[in-house]
């Protein structure tokens, strides 16, 4: 079987000029140009680049709707088995628009890789998304980028395994779980030994540092502030008449607070798999600590409270999970026109 | 200190009229080794069965797995301090161990009454669980017990592990009079000239935080349960099980922890890659964020004062846990100590971009994976059924632990899965 290959390439490497074309539609060819022709001679008789499709990098980031809607026209013409785009190498709109295209294809059910290098935007705004092929910065290694995009595409589109990120060269997309042929004590004390020896080791385990989140300014006046109070320890009505879990929540609850002066363990206790409830079911307070907030309300330090308290067990949520659930509070918060809110955590 | 550690390997176990090794084939009365645990005044039920290696058996609910030792020369006894037992310290003289048997505790005693913590570990002998947990290739003789109802919780639990503990103590007593197949010396002399020197931290989870109850039962340091500050053992002192007992994952029982791969490794390279110093357990979940950040800073002040260069990091299982552990790695690193840190990893959020890890710090540059259940072609999300149970025929189940299914049919992996000490090969990689 000959694999259909539909080969992007921008403005500059289509040979239609440099920045004065980048505002130049997107326009599709029968076969291939340019650095296509390297591509279709390394192919060989394996695959065919049956169009090429070149836009304006300009064009291809401020009227991306119009660009992708003709590129999805074409795409439609020619029926590839795969879409490459590029190699962009360090050129940022180029790999913008790679990525935009490859990102096309896959949600057409056609396989897509881009190249670029590894600090293209492209990479951070469509790695997880696309495969993309790392190069390195400049067109001279154009020879090496377009093999290795060949040879990628060939697999895809005959349904290959596709190996580990680092084997196989792409920026990573996500994290898989599988067998070393090592077993994992034997790896840890190799890394001790080369780590505590001076010698080169490999971690498994890449750090992302978690997000910094910018705090909001500060209350310029807090005897007009309307002051939210929410928890993550598992506050639950007494007899959970809702089936809350003891962590890991799937939503947030909430619940009236209007006129209520303090938590009352008779009606409220703690229902958490992450410590020891029984201080806090006692004197649900501890967690959200209502009575202290309506005596800084009486003496006017605090403007109000508001009447919805939020509640969830935080414990064994994971991080995508939790970013969505507090994107939620936040929302109804500045919906409600809360200025701040107390944040009580376990 | 110097060990001999005598292997006795099991390669069948009978069920017959007296209990006796010979020639690695184990016989035991399970009649009699039943009536042995019940002559425990705070016994109320107990036998003896069998599951062999191969075999369709699914055990539930489990507590702990024991391996057969006992202290046949020097000082103390085996799993000492844990359910009243001797306070000598161990570490020396000669410990027969029998290989390829464990002594598996069978019970629905709970850790503690204040809810959540619940037992859930069950081991499967076959299927995909069968082929993770370090426990389905060997004869596992269960010990099916349960106390009087009326005892206290801590009562009731250290009645059942003692239970256990009998059982072991009469099997290990079978290698008296018969020759090992191998004995190992450990010892740990001062390489000559001097290699760098690591230490094995070891994060050690106490209930005390979730129970509110300081003597409450979970791995135990010569009996002691409770959140303390971290100490200092010699390698020879886990090998007799002065660290033992259960906690709530599947990885962390007495059998895991004497033998702990990592140990094994950092035995076999002593004097070659570097001198292997000594263990440091460092109990966890501790209830505030002060004593969070503090307890990695004293431990890894202990590490330093024990002249160390590196250091191996890892601990049973949990959340709190890990950032606890993760202070430690940064701390030991603040002070030039080189640390490897040995995690599971939650890869749920991986494809956007999210850290694996509950606590990235930029300090953890030698990380080991060891896989995780979510997310692994390894563990499906259910697990086949089994022909036959041991233990009881059903289980609780659900969020709320309010449905009961039948224990021999189809249901959900275990939800944690933390292969810490490296019995497996599972790795996280970026694709």
């Amino acid at each position: 079987m000959t694999v259909r290959i539909v080969h992007y390439l921008n403005q500059f490497f289509a040979g239609e000029g440099g920045d004065e074309a980048a505002g130049m539609p997107l326009k599709a060819v029968d076969g291939p140009i340019r650095s296509g022709t390297l591509l279709q001679s390394i192919l060989g008789d394996q695959g065919e680049v049956v169009g090429t499709l070149v836009c304006g990098d300009n064009y291809a980031n401020e009227e991306t709707e119009a660009a992708l809607e003709a590129a999805g026209e074409a795409l439609d013409r020619f029926k590839p088995d795969v879409v490459i785009a590029g190699p962009a190498f360090n050129a940022g709109r180029y790999g913008l628009a790679c990525g935009e295209i490859g990102k096309l294809a896959e949600s057409r059910g056609i396989r897509a890789v881009a190249a670029m290098h590894e600090e293209n935007p492209g990479v951070a705004q469509h790695g997880r998304g696309v495969y993309i092929l790392k190069t390195g910065e400049s067109p001279t290694e154009m020879k090496e980028a377009v093999t290795h995009l060949a040879a990628f595409a060939l697999k895809l589109a005959r349904g290959e395994e596709i190996g580990p990120a680092a084997e196989e060269g792409y920026a990573t997309r996500t994290r898989k779980i599988v067998r070393s042929p090592h077993p994992i004590a034997r790896r840890a004390i190799d890394m001790l030994a080369a780590k505590v020896n001076g010698r080169p080791f490999q971690t498994e385990i890449p750090v992302i540092l978690p997000d910094r989140v910018e705090p909001a300014p500060p209350i310029v006046d807090m005897s007009t502030a309307r002051i939210a109070l929410i928890t993550t320890g598992g506050l639950i009505p007494r007899g959970n008449p809702e089936r809350q879990t003891a962590g890991n929540p799937e939503q947030y609850y909430t619940y009236s607070i209007e006129g209520m002066t303090a938590l009352d363990g008779n009606d409220w206790e703690a229902f958490h798999g992450g410590y020891f409830n029984g201080t806090a079911s006692d004197n649900p307070n501890y967690i959200l600590p209502l009575a202290q907030l309506r005596t800084l309300e009486d003496r006017g330090v605090v403007g109000s409270i508001y009447e919805t308290l939020f509640t969830m067990p935080g414990v064994g949520t994971p991080v995508p999970k939790a970013r969505r659930l507090g994107a939620q509070i936040a929302e109804e918060l500045v919906a409600q026109e809360v200025d701040g809110a107390l944040l009580v955590a376990t | 200190m110097r060990l001999d550690l005598a292997t006795y390997p099991v390669k069948e176990v009978k069920l017959g009229s007296s209990t006796a090794y010979k020639d690695g084939v184990l016989e035991i009365d399970p009649d009699a080794l039943a009536a042995e645990v019940l002559s425990d005044p705070r016994i109320a039920t107990a036998r003896i069965e069998l599951a062999s290696p191969g075999e369709s058996v699914r055990i539930w609910p489990v507590r702990d797995v024991i391996e057969p030792r006992i202290k046949v020369e020097g000082p103390g006894v085996v799993y000492p301090g844990i359910c009243d037992r001797p306070m000598t310290l161990v570490g020396s003289g000669r410990t027969n161990r029998l290989s390829g048997v464990s002594v598996v505790e069978v019970s629905e005693v709970q850790w503690h009454d204040a809810g959540h913590d619940w037992v859930w570990l069950f081991i499967d002998m076959l299927g995909p669980w069968g082929e993770l947990n370090p426990y389905s290739g060997l004869f596992n003789i269960c010990v099916v017990v349960e106390p009087h109802d009326e005892l206290h919780v801590d009562v009731k639990n250290r009645a059942v592990h003692n239970a256990s503990l009998t059982v072991s103590d009469r099997l290990a007593a079978t290698t008296a009079s018969a020759e090992p197949a191998e004995v190992r010396t450990y010892e740990l002399k001062p390489s000559s000239p001097p290699l760098p020197k690591v230490v094995f931290i070891q994060g050690v989870h106490s209930s005390q935080g979730t129970s509110g109850n300081p003597n409450t039962f979970c791995t135990s340091i010569y009996g002691a349960t409770h959140l303390e500050l971290p100490r200092a053992l010699h390698p020879n002192e886990m090998l007799d099980g002065a660290m033992t007992g259960p906690y709530r994952t599947a990885f962390a029982t007495s059998w895991t922890l004497a033998n702990n791969p990592l140990m094994e490794q950092l035995y076999d390279r002593h004097g070659v890659d570097f001198d292997f110093v000594g263990v440091i357990p460092m109990r966890t979940e501790w209830t505030r964020q002060d004593e969070k950040d503090w307890i990695g800073q004293e431990t890894a002040r202990l590490a330093y004062m024990m002249g160390a260069d590196g250091a191996v990091v890892t601990w049973d299982a949990g959340g709190n846990e890990q950032v606890e552990v993760i202070r430690v790695v940064q701390a030991c690193e603040r002070m030039g100590i080189k640390a490897v840190f040995v995690t599971h990893e939650d890869i749920s959020g991986s494809a956007d971009g999210v850290s694996s890890l509950l606590e990235p710090v930029k300090e953890l540059d030698a990380l080991v994976s060891t896989g995780t259940i979510g997310g692994s072609d390894s563990m499906p999300a259910i697990l086949p059924g089994v022909e036959r149970v041991i233990g009881s025929p059903t289980k609780l189940v659900g969020d709320l632990r309010d449905e009961s299914i039948p224990t021999a049919g189809p249901q959900k992996a275990l939800p944690m899965y933390d292969d810490h000490y490296g019995f497996n090969n599972l790795i996280g990689m970026e694709y």
